[in-house]
């Protein structure tokens, strides 16, 4: 039985933010090697992504997440409110094209040869959350 | 029988007719399978994923599995 609390802000977690991705640590130190996978296969289509660090909660979030979308596992990215994956499928959609499709937007190993400075990385929000373990 | 053995006979019940493979990535827990079998057809990854990870779950929630990486494909 999740908490509802929680489970009522993961679910505004995933409508206010068209990429959101739940993982193992932060973007810029992932806790697991499947979190950095994802990390990894994301970061090219310099989209604005926001971020959640799953490990202060990581039961109950399992718990959350497995009655939102029936899975229990991290890495999970959801784009405009769909759950797309794993790590796994985030890099197989990745290498197949089908991850730009789904975020509009092109790798930059795949981009023209920018003729103007490249932009500075896209900010990741990593929207704070407080769980109460009590 | 050790969770590799094991691991490829839960999915080949879940899916008959599947071909598995199950390749063990580290210290017997951390697993990769591939999964090739026609109840995938016209699923989406994630549903593909899902009846993986479904037939594998008693694992999984004890602990014994602790990674699984998976990759489907139909025949």
């Amino acid at each position: 039985m999740t908490e509802p609390a929680l489970k009522e802000k993961v679910e505004e977690l995933i409508r206010d933010n068209p990429v959101l991705l739940l993982m193992k640590g932060t973007p810029e130190s992932p806790g697991c090697g499947n979190s950095m996978r994802a990390v990894a296969a994301i970061e090219p289509y310099g989209v604005e992504y926001a971020a959640l660090d799953v490990l202060p909660a990581l039961e109950p979030l399992r718990d959350a997440t497995g009655e939102i979308a029936d899975w229990r596992t991290f890495p999970q990215l959801y784009v405009n409110g769909e759950l797309v994956g794993g790590a796994d499928i985030v890099e197989e959609m990745h290498e197949s094209g089908e991850l730009g499709e789904l975020l509009g937007a092109r790798p930059s190993a795949d981009a023209p040869a920018p003729t103007e400075p490249q932009a500075e990385r896209p900010v990741t929000q990593s929207p704070p959350m407080q769980i109460d373990n009590s | 029988m050790a969770l590799v053995d094991d691991v490829k006979t839960l999915i080949e019940e879940a899916l008959p007719g599947s071909t598995v493979e199950v390749v063990d990535e580290g210290g017997g827990d951390h697993l990769r399978v591939n999964v090739t079998a026609s109840q995938f057809d016209g699923l989406s990854l994630i549903d593909q994923h899902k009846l993986v990870k479904t037939a594998v779950r008693e694992r999984s929630d004890t602990g014994e599995l602790h990674s699984l990486s998976i990759k489907t494909a139909t025949p």
